[in-house]
């Protein structure tokens, strides 16, 4: 099986020759191919370039498109704050308010700044490795969008305390995220990986997710014909997981490394894959036989129901993480196959 | 019905993000005939303590910390009159996000709090350089620095102010506090960028800004 074969088996629940394994390397690519952040994620072919680089050096069953949100604030007017050693961060949001955002036209994908520039490094990654490795595209989900536009304090203030304009903000942005989706499957995205602040545990308490945002997804995600995953966005989401099932398109959910594995796999029943648990922040600072072993744990925890991806939990690997380290999660699964009798 | 019960009211308006229903409380609290201070040190206080061991218990969520913070400004503005000047503040404290670092709310969460607990605080807001930081501490004699960062590549950039501090030899002069989301997750991260203590939220914070202010005294703390 070649990697796009082995995920998709995966997230449709048949049976694999080993169990895939993910690592979010993005920024990586920057740092084999020697260019700088702001240059990978401002030109395409730099992008892809450092994604052939990070997979001819790891081998991982994926490619990413651009994971950078402020094409996205840029999109609506914000300033981006460029770093050397992390993605890129909104500096200043477009606008100070719900009310002013209400008036902002919605971004067109094919024009606005820096989101032709995904869509393109999209199309090139889909023709390098379509059907071969996966091409999967993260994005941020319909509920969190707004903090992108108006920053995340002036978006929980709407959301606490000003339920109506809340409301009318997610009705005008949502088109937009319908359309961002389905813009990333058009280019060549073969799954979405939804990162939705509002269904982490962290950020809001259930009943907020369930009567607010929930219904969101809801709507959304019957919008969007494609395989989605959705991502719990550096906090915890095994308090929401049950609520998940039936949401159109869902094809897994990505726990955190705070999440009980084998709890979520109860919540969440049998048929979703279950992603990720390994803790990001560990990563560059334990031994490779130390990611071995916590890679090896959560195989033997959630691998028996084959519907799980070994990846770690939040978003870029830190750049300081020595590549053993990342070719130790490569190991751990190939120790589980043979473990478990999966040969690879 | 004593302050013990009305502080426990407060704490359930704040769990439920009800921001209306504090306020009414606490004007019917003032109408009742409590102190304004008292109803700061026996109503809010209280409650804000309680709201920081929920947080210990990850049962609290952002958004129910956010509402909090603002029934504690609400409440502080009910009971301080407008203008008016405390004549016994703890003391200066200079908070910031660090350099390149620009998730602000839990910082100005953090503001909030140390407000409500009786700092002066001077807020330096996001992408704060480390000579901004010492300047400003030495200016208002502050003698915590409050440094908050939300990611591991920006939390790193807290060391240049640890290394700041140590050079101009303020090191017993001036404590470091840092925070943000993602010392909660790599506790050992407070002492690889220097910091003398953090708190695990924003209520925690007056406690620790009191112990290591009192380092600086000289007193003998736990």
């Amino acid at each position: 099986m070649n990697s796009y074969q082995r995920v998709m088996a995966t997230l449709m629940g048949q049976p694999v020759d080993r169990l895939p394994v993910f690592a979010v390397l993005g920024a990586y690519g920057a740092k084999l191919t020697g260019v700088d952040l702001r240059t990978l994620y401002s030109n395409a072919a730099a992008y892809v370039a450092g994604q052939q680089a990070v997979q001819s050096e790891f081998g991982f069953d994926l490619v990413m498109t651009p994971f950078v949100y402020t094409a996205i604030s840029e999109a609506f007017g914000g300033e981006t704050a460029w770093s050397d050693n992390q993605a890129p961060n909104i500096r200043r949001p477009g606008v100070r308010s719900a009310a002013e955002a209400l008036l902002l036209p919605l971004p067109d994908p094919e024009q606005t700044g820096l989101l032709p520039v995904v869509l393109e490094a999209t199309r090139r990654l889909a023709n390098i490795y379509k059907e071969q490795v996966p091409v999967i595209a993260v994005l941020p989900g319909p509920g969190i969008m707004p903090a992108l536009i108006i920053g995340m304090e002036q978006w929980m203030e709407t959301v606490l305390f000003d339920e109506e304009r809340a409301r009318k903000l997610l009705d005008h942005t949502a088109p937009f995220f319908v359309s961002w989706a389905n813009a990333l499957l058009a280019a060549g995205a073969d799954c979405l990986v939804i990162t939705e602040g509002m269904a982490s545990a962290e950020i809001a308490p259930r009943a907020l997710f369930a009567e607010r945002f929930l219904p969101l997804l809801t709507a959304t995600f019957a919008q969007i014909n494609g395989p989605k995953v959705l991502h719990h966005t550096g906090g915890r989401i095994n308090h929401n997981l049950d609520l998940l099932p039936g949401l159109a398109g869902l094809l897994g959910v990505a726990v955190s490394s705070k999440d009980d594995l084998a709890e979520a796999r109860r919540l969440i029943g049998a048929d979703l894959t279950l992603i990720g648990n390994l803790d990001n922040l560990t990563l560059p600072m334990v031994s490779a036989d130390e990611v071995y072993e916590m890679s090896l744990a959560r195989l033997r925890t959630a691998g028996n129901s084959g519907h799980y991806i070994l990846c770690n939990s939040a978003a870029d690997i830190p750049l300081t993480t020595p590549t053993e380290n990342l070719q130790a999660m490569l190991s751990a699964v190939a120790a589980y196959s043979a473990e478990t009798g999966r040969g690879i | 019905m004593n302050r013990q019960v009305w502080s426990g009211q407060l704490l359930t308006f704040m769990i439920n993000a009800d921001r209306v229903g504090a306020a009414a409380l606490v004007d019917k609290a003032l109408a009742e005939g409590i102190e304004p201070r008292q109803v700061i040190a026996d109503i809010l206080d209280p409650a804000i303590v309680q709201l920081g061991r929920l947080w210990e218990e990850e049962t609290m969520s952002l958004a129910q910390n956010f509402v909090a913070s603002k029934i504690a400004e609400d409440t502080l503005l009910r009971c301080i009159p407008e203008n008016s000047v405390s004549p016994q503040t703890k003391g200066a404290v200079v908070i910031g996000n660090i350099e390149d670092d620009f998730h602000s709310l839990g910082r100005k969460t953090v503001g909030l709090f140390l407000a409500a607990a009786g700092w002066d605080v001077h807020d330096l807001g996001n992408d704060v350089p480390a000579e901004d930081f010492l300047e400003k501490a030495l200016e208002v004699g502050a003698c915590v620095i409050g440094a908050s960062a939300m990611m591991q590549t920006t939390a790193l950039n807290i060391r240049k102010l640890r290394e700041l501090i140590d050079s101009r030899g303020l090191a017993q002069q001036i404590k470091l506090a840092v925070g943000g989301a993602v010392f909660n997750w790599r506790p050992d991260l407070v002492t690889e960028v220097g910091g003398d203590g953090t708190a695990r939220n924003a209520v925690g914070v007056d406690e620790l800004c009191m112990r290591l202010q009192a380092q600086v005294c000289g007193e003998v703390t736990p």
